[in-house]
């Protein structure tokens, strides 16, 4: 696991990133929301040891990260970019041997990365050689160098055709399986919603969020709606709750005191018909929209 | 950036990793070996026709009056035994108008004739180097064995116990053409490594800060052990280049008349090649200070110019300081890696001369290694634009 405790940096007068604490657990997908310049980039540099720590500490499996540790990484910069007049195989290799890995061993697994993505025929090629997909095909497999035992990805999705994405995901869920965790920051909320089974949202430096996506739709005043066969307008009068939005015979009702929600149940059923009851939990985007706003 | 101090030695270590890809992806560079080979070529043709114009023998026609007549034969006669090259032919004239006519229309190279207390050679503008010399030499000889008779004694009995003879004199002055023209070399080379090879540095640390790939191998290895990587893979291309000309041009020389000279030289080049080294460590840290500076190719102009004014200081004042210039310019880095080893050439260097400069250079290299290695660090992971020595001096890490 892989432990984030009070991490801030800053620039100058400017606190990028102020005292964020969040945890990324074996084999699951943590995703890492915010706006621009939340923050998050500036997180995961200091994750990787490439931006000095003003204060907090980063634990890897309980104890303070080494760069040892971090060499077993897999990273993938917001920022891409490989050697553009060098053949791929021989770049990732040397990638792979600069986190560690011996040479042989390196070789054989680049090599098998890129027969995973179909550039097992074009090893020899210089990167400027190849296709745009291809070419982030290969930064995919620069990032998820060697073998590692945690993944930090920096906006990985973003510039990826539909396809690179596909195999992206696929990718990440092999090594999630395999119990590594992954922890990347994106701007499609809808590919986190899908992806992720944690979620870190940060704002201006701060956390504002931060648990797994069924615990942040849960977190928060519970909302209910009741759909009635007669109007709803008495709803207004029951205590503990207050009234968002009444149409007709729907209500949209927040709970302010524990319980009111029981006592609007049986109050609805002893006047008549009850079509729907039901706990609304706000989509992510909302959540996001809240917290970030 | 961590400070845990830790070695995995199951690996090779990072600055030899990155060493191996700088000198590889560079040796099978196609530019890279054209350039050395046609340089190759470029020396071997040079010494190649130095040796064609030292063997290509010389006429030269001498006008000589009536008066000169005698003299001339024997200038004509002697010349063999002054300079093997040279064959001069006798034409009679009538008097200076027919002398002068004769320089004018090309017909003669010079006019021989007496003046008051010696002789004059008149030629058109041009110097008549070697036709000069011969009869400098020649004439010398002549009125030195008429005086003598004419003293009652010979040239021997003048000239016995006078150690310095006429050969001695000239070998010298060879001596000293030839350490010029291998100290103009040796300036020359390292001017060209040291700008070639830098620039190939910085534009490979732009490359891999405009690429951002730098950010992946910094969250792999410390950026101390890709700048020392990048420096000692470079340093070893320019010196291994370096080699190879110097081979061929030492092989080359010993081909020609100037083979006497080799063994001579093998001392100053083996300095040279430790100057060199020293020299081209120093600058390569600056030249990866230059490119980490910049933030895309095109900003390297601008944050070069220090360094291309300093390799133009060093290049200039290698060739033309002498005197107590020179002395002092010997001792001063980064200038001493071109200044000493000019001197050694020239002779008359104490021997603890240039150890003493050769070990402030070391000194002065092993400050740009340290002041470059903070510099680089901080401005590599900078991407806004052009950054500044200042800046980068006082960033955070």
């Amino acid at each position: 696991m892989l432990e984030i405790r009070e991490l801030t940096r800053r620039f100058g007068e400017n606190t990028a990133v102020d005292h964020v604490s969040f945890e990324v657990p074996a084999g699951q997908m943590t995703g890492f929301v915010g706006g621009n310049g939340a923050g998050k980039t500036t997180t995961m540099r200091m994750v990787m040891g490439v931006l000095g720590i003003d204060e907090g500490e980063v634990l890897w499996q309980g104890r303070p990260i080494t760069r040892l540790d971090r060499r077993r990484f897999g990273y993938m910069p917001e920022e891409r970019g490989l050697y553009p007049k060098q053949p791929i195989l021989d770049q990732l290799v040397y990638i792979a041997q600069l986190k560690g890995m011996e040479r042989v061993a390196a070789r054989t697994e680049v090599t098998e990365l890129l027969e995973r993505f179909g550039l097992g025929e074009r090893t020899g090629d210089h990167l400027e050689k190849l296709s745009l997909g291809n070419q982030q095909r290969v930064q995919i497999i620069a990032s998820v160098l060697p073998r590692p035992v945690a993944l930090v990805l920096d906006e990985p999705f973003s510039g990826l055709d539909p396809a690179a994405v596909d195999s992206m995901v696929d990718l990440l869920r092999d090594y999630t399986r395999d119990g590594i965790p992954v922890l990347f920051s994106s701007h499609q909320l809808d590919l986190v919603e899908r992806l992720c089974d944690r979620l870190v949202v940060l704002a201006h430096g701060r956390r504002v969020a931060a648990g797994t996506v069924a615990e942040l739709r849960d977190a928060g005043v519970p909302r209910f709606r009741l759909v009635l066969g007669g109007d709803a307008g008495w709803v207004r009068d029951q205590g503990g709750l207050e009234v968002l939005d009444l149409d007709g015979g729907s209500a949209l009702v927040e709970v302010r005191q524990d319980g009111a929600e029981q006592h609007l149940v049986a109050e609805a059923t002893r006047r008549g018909d009850v079509h729907e009851f039901v706990r609304v939990r706000p989509a992510l985007s909302e959540i996001y929209r809240e917290a970030t706003a | 950036m961590s400070t845990q101090r830790e070695t995995d030695r199951d690996t090779e270590p990072a600055w030899l990793l990155v060493t191996r890809r700088e000198v590889v992806s560079r040796i099978t560079d196609r530019s890279f070996l054209f350039g050395t080979a046609f340089m190759v070529l470029l020396i071997a043709g040079f010494i190649g026709f130095t040796a064609w114009q030292e063997d290509r023998s010389e006429d030269a026609t001498l006008a000589a009056t009536p008066e000169a007549v005698a003299m001339a034969t024997a200038i004509g006669d002697g010349a063999p035994q002054v300079d093997e090259d040279l064959t001069i032919t006798l034409l009679e004239v009538d008097d200076r108008a027919a002398a002068e006519a004769a320089l004018t229309e090309d017909e003669a190279d010079a006019w021989l004739h007496p003046v008051d207390g010696g002789w004059q050679l008149t030629s058109e503008s041009s110097l008549q180097d070697s036709l000069t010399t011969v009869v400098e030499a020649v004439v010398r000889q002549q009125v030195l064995a008429d005086n003598a008779a004419g003293a009652g004694t010979t040239v021997e009995a003048l000239e016995e116990g006078s150690a310095v003879t006429t050969d001695f004199l000239r070998g010298d002055a060879e001596q000293a053409a030839v350490a010029d023209a291998v100290g103009f070399v040796f300036v020359f080379l390292f001017y060209f490594a040291a700008l070639v090879f830098g620039m190939q540095l910085a534009s490979s640390v732009i490359e891999e800060k405009q690429s951002r790939i730098v950010e992946i191998i910094a969250a792999a290895i410390p950026l101390r052990h890709l700048l020392a990587g990048k420096v000692l893979g470079n340093t070893a291309l320019a010196v291994i280049q370096l080699l190879v000309y110097l081979v061929v041009g030492l092989v080359g020389l010993s081909f020609t008349p100037y083979k006497s000279f080799v063994p001579a030289l093998s001392g100053p080049t083996a300095w040279f090649i430790g100057f060199f080294l020293a020299g081209f460590v120093a600058l390569a840290c600056l030249w990866a200070v230059a490119g980490s500076l910049a933030s895309r190719t095109e900003d390297l102009q601008a944050t070069s110019t220090p360094l291309t004014m300093l390799m133009l200081v060093m290049f200039f004042g290698g060739l033309s300081l002498d005197g107590r210039g020179q002395v002092i310019a010997s001792f001063v880095p980064p200038v001493s890696a071109v200044v000493m080893p000019k001197r050694i050439l020239a002779g008359g260097v104490e021997w603890w001369e240039p150890l003493v400069a050769l070990g402030l250079l070391a000194v002065f290299a092993a400050i740009t290694v340290w002041v470059g290695e903070r510099l680089y660090r901080r401005a590599l992971l900078q991407t806004g634009g052009r950054v500044s020595l200042r800046q980068a001096w006082s960033a955070a890490e």
